[in-house]
């Protein structure tokens, strides 16, 4: 899915870490796979704490409704526009996100997340999934079931959740 | 008004005044009118004609961006890089550069039906004769509403169908040479373009299928059509079989024609894979559709098929080399796609059918479909015998699936080339096993691409492997299908065009396409059901009809089974193959011309306009990925149809979005004060791409949502009940959608009231809504 010369870093949980807390603004965008492994909406949740808005893209709200973490309700292709257009001021009015973190969505929708948000807005995209998405600004490497998880445990942590 | 040469021959006058002897006068064109409705502003429009109409579309949604790819290399002055805001050495920006990319792949697809059209047109006009007469039957009095909008004229005879193929050809070479370096600066244009393209698009998909259904006598918007056999249980492999691949019906209907004449119809078997299979089965119904156009190397590599003939597109290009495997010889038949075979099509038939039983020849192109249709019956006939063992089973055997899974390494690199990141080697390791299960499941959702071949290092055969694994299930299923009916009825029309357009039937739902489902097959199916059940008229066409019918409930029926064939609520309409779906929009046209009285010819925007403020239309195509698919899309977007595609739809580059959030985006004229008023987001979106099928759905239920919608209750009702059921809320955007407490369901009106007013809901009035300020000026001088 390599799209062109900028490509993007790879990082591990501490540097998502210190790129969330150096942010003024960090969302979480998360999808239709967010059932995919039983821990993944714990991870929302302790992310959420963290003070990351939480965006819940297809279907994904009945998850975080369910186990009740604040989270705006977008298709995953309404928010990476509303976040080209410089004028938006957010969901909640009060600012635009400036870091984006994707997590279990289609690759094909994050990689289109990923590549409208690199070429036509300031936002600093990280992909937190399981694979390296090589047109986000950050990216974890590609990684096994078990060492992902064990990554998105080292990020909470870091983060103090 | 038709449209033909005429010659005058003179043989001899003699007057004081002049002597001819022997003269022939040839006039090119006579116009003969015969269709006593006025003309409209826009008879054959260029894309400058419809221009302000596609400013207006993109205004209210602005096309998003996900670009495929950051670079250009169309000329020699790149490869530039386009990256944020960089430019190409030609000037051209990202956002142009995609909407150039867009507009390229609209004219490919365009060119693909229309080169179809145009093929299949001129082979029944030399066998029927150019007056050959085009009559849909009693119930269809506007046999052509695409044609008679955008060209203006209302064709009588497969001669006249010339008329609107010579102006399509001639408006694809300007969109064409609009993408040449240095010409089109302005994303804006460059989707307009598109726009005219995918509507160029749905023209000639129309005369292609007319054509065809007159040519052959296909059932004409029978809603009746009777129900046939698909799926790989289907086929009699005991006989010959001859397996059509792709689009264009008109060799398969020679190798009917060829059977019936000469009394073989019953000894051989004639099955298609893609849209081709949907034609054979019009042309015949015992015909046998085997499956959508991701089931190619599947169904080749059983071995089952004895020739195969390839027309055009979708076909895999590697066909030859699969083939010869399962030594089956390919006869290509259409001259889109020659696979540097011999052009045998002057030669002898036998010697031909000599040559392929032989194996002397792997393969021919023979150009002329009737010698396809005598070749093919014939080489069928000699050549199974030659090939039992390849039909009784050619798939690799059980002990086999275990060795080569027992090679493989977990090295992922399968799983990361597979386009629906199947994790094949976990089911690897099973199979190695002697568990099977787990890695026939994966048929499911696999799309037959054969990208994890390519990617092994270990050089295994996963999709062999997958096949064999699931041949037990795969190979016994029969299931059926409603045959493509072609057109909807002018008397179903006149039936459910006013609860349409006043909102009672909650709106036309239609699933078109290819397979490229991101989530397996079965979604489409569960999706039609839904609305189905929930009394939407369904209308389906192309793999996407072929999905719907290889799913069966528990009492072992499929939707086809279930559902009547009628274009009213809680029907399910085949059209046919992907040139049919032109129907659908068709029935979206017929509804202000039947419905309204509103003039169709030469009359585009007034036609869109209606469609779009009115019709409540959605296409849905889920396995989005031909160029084709994106044209007919983007036609569909002109004509004021917005579209939801599965995720792989932003590999196309570019979706329409609307912004709720934005009200003065959505407002619109009042036709009957001529005021600019405030409207709401109806259609929300006009192309979306959605992840999962329960979003897709929500957003089904909105986005039929139209501003003319006399009673919103019913569309309401269903949108919010979706949304409950699969977002587990309510909807954060009702009002938005409530013009007047008379919208709001019944059932829940307290409730919903009491939400909406906490949004700061204020009733508003529900105009006569148009976006164009002449159909206010019209109202105006009427009332004079
Ligand atoms: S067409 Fe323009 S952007 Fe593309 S390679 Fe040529 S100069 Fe570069
Ligand atoms: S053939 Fe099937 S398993 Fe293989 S890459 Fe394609 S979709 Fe995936
Ligand atoms: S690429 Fe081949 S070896 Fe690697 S996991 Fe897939 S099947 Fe196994």
């Amino acid at each position: 899915m390599e799209a062109g010369p900028k490509k993007a870093i790879p990082v591990d949980p501490e540097g998502v870490a210190k790129i969330i807390n150096r942010a003024e603004r960090s969302s979480l965008a998360i999808g239709a796979m967010i059932l995919e492994n039983d821990r993944l909406i714990e991870f929302v949740e302790r992310l959420s704490k963290a003070g990351i808005s939480i965006v819940a893209t297809a279907h994904s709200i009945k998850y975080t409704t369910e186990r009740g973490i604040p989270a705006y309700k977008a298709g995953v292709v309404e928010v990476t526009n509303l976040l080209t257009d410089p004028s938006w001021e957010g969901f909640d009015g009060k600012g635009k996100p400036d870091v984006l973190l994707v997590m279990a969505i289609n690759l094909d929708l994050e990689n289109a997340t990923f590549e409208s948000l690199k070429n036509y807005s300031d936002v600093k995209s990280i992909c937190i999934d399981r694979y390296f998405m090589i047109n986000a600004t950050y990216s974890f490497p590609s990684l096994t079931e078990e060492i992902w998880i064990e990554y998105l445990e080292r990020l909470c942590q870091e983060l103090g959740v | 008004m038709t449209y033909k040469s005429r010659k005058i021959k003179i043989e001899k006058v003699e007057s004081p005044s002049i002597k001819i002897d022997d003269m022939v006068i040839e006039i090119g064109e006579v116009e003969e009118d015969t269709w006593d409705e006025a003309m409209g502003p826009t008879p054959k429009p260029e894309w400058m004609d419809l221009r302000d109409w596609d400013h207006k579309l993109i205004e209210k949604y602005e096309p998003f961006y996900s670009p495929t790819c950051d670079m250009c290399c169309l000329c020699s002055f790149g490869k530039c890089d386009l990256t944020h805001g960089k430019k190409g050495a030609c000037g051209i920006d990202s956002k142009t550069q995609q909407a150039r990319m867009v507009a390229l792949e609209c004219a490919i697809g365009t060119a693909a039906h229309g080169a179809h059209a145009r093929h299949l047109l001129e082979h029944l006009i030399e066998r029927l004769g150019v007056d050959y007469k085009i009559d849909l039957g009693m119930n269809i009095a506007v046999e052509a509403p695409i044609y008679r909008t955008i060209v203006g004229s209302k064709p009588e005879t497969l001669g006249d169908l010339r008329e609107g193929m010579d102006y399509s050809e001639k408006e694809l070479q300007h969109i064409l040479s609009s993408v040449h370096t240095g010409q089109e600066g302005s994303y804006v244009d460059f989707e307009s373009k598109a726009l005219h393209a995918g509507m160029i698009d749905n023209l000639v998909k129309e005369i292609a299928d007319i054509a065809q259904i007159v040519g052959y006598d296909f059932p004409k918007g029978d809603p009746d059509a009777p129900l046939a056999d698909i799926g790989y249980g289907s086929v009699d492999r005991k006989k010959p079989v001859v397996l059509f691949i792709g689009h264009n019906v008109a060799p398969g209907a020679e190798v009917i024609t060829y059977a019936e004449v000469n009394d073989k119809i019953d000894k051989i078997e004639v099955a298609g894979l893609c849209c081709t299979a949907h034609d054979l089965q019009r042309r015949r119904d015992s015909a046998k559709i085997i499956g959508p156009m991701s089931d190619q190397i599947q169904f080749i590599r059983s071995g089952i098929a004895d020739v195969i003939v390839v027309d055009e597109q979708c076909v895999r290009v590697d066909i030859l080399e699969e083939a010869q495997k399962v030594g089956a010889p390919v006869i290509a038949s259409n001259d889109k796609m020659g696979l540097n075979l011999p052009d045998r099509t002057l030669d002898n038939p036998d010697e031909i059918v000599d040559d392929l039983a032989t194996g002397r020849a792997p393969g021919v192109l023979i150009w002329k479909p009737e010698k396809v249709g005598e070749v093919a019956v014939k080489l069928a006939e000699k050549i199974a015998p030659i090939r039992a063992k390849y039909k009784e089973g050619s798939l690799p055997s059980e002990e086999e699936v275990k060795n080569e899974a027992a090679r493989c390494v977990s090295c992922e690199k399968c799983q990361r080339a597979c386009p629906v990141n199947l994790h094949i080697s976990p089911t690897l390791k099973e199979a190695a096993n002697g568990n099977f299960a787990p890695l026939a499941k994966l048929r499911e959702k696999c799309i037959g691409c054969i990208r994890c071949e390519s990617a092994c290092q270990r050089d295994i055969k996963v999709l062999s492997l997958i096949e064999k694994a699931a041949e037990a299930k795969t190979y016994s299923e029969t299931y059926k299908i409603r045959i493509g009916r072609g057109p909807i009825l002018d008397t179903e029309i006149r039936n459910v065009g006013a609860p349409i357009v006043f909102g009672e039937i909650p709106g036309i739902i239609a699933f078109a396409g290819c397979s490229n489902y991101a989530n397996g097959a079965e979604e489409v199916a569960r999706m039609a059901e839904e609305f189905l059940k929930r009394n939407y008229i369904v209308v389906v066409s192309g793999c996407a009809a072929m999905s719907i019918a290889e799913y069966k409930d528990e009492n072992g029926q499929t939707l086809y089974e279930r559902y009547p064939g009628t274009f009213d609520a809680g029907g399910l309409v085949n059209t046919g193959s992907c040139v049919s779906n032109a129907h659908i929009i068709g029935a979206a046209i017929k509804i202000p011309a039947i419905f309204a009285r509103r003039n169709l010819r030469g009359n585009f925007e007034e036609i869109s306009d209606y469609i779009f403020n009115r019709v409540g239309a959605v296409g849905v195509v889920w396995g989005a990925m031909s160029q084709k698919a994106i044209s007919i899309g983007t036609g569909l977007n002109r004509w004021g149809i917005p579209i939801i595609m599965g995720p792989t739809g932003t590999k196309y580059r570019r979706l329409y979005l609307g912004r709720k959030d934005k009200p003065e985006k959505w407002k619109l004229y009042d036709a009957k004060t001529g005021k600019k008023v405030d409207g709401e987001p109806a259609p929300e979106h006009l192309a979306y791409a959605a992840e999962s099928m329960e979003e897709a759905m929500v957003m089904i239920a909105k986005l039929v949502m139209r501003p003319n919608d006399t009673t919103r209750q019913v569309k309401l009702a269903h949108y919010i009940d979706l949304h409950q059921r699969y977002m587990g809320t309510f909807p954060d955007d009702v009002h938005l959608f409530v013009r007047t407490e008379a919208d709001i369901p019944i059932n829940a009106k307290k409730k919903i009231l009491e939400i909406i007013r906490k949004k700061g809901w204020k009733p508003r009035k529900i105009p006569d809504p148009t976006l164009l300020e002449r159909m206010i000026m019209k109202k105006k001088e009427a009332g004079k």
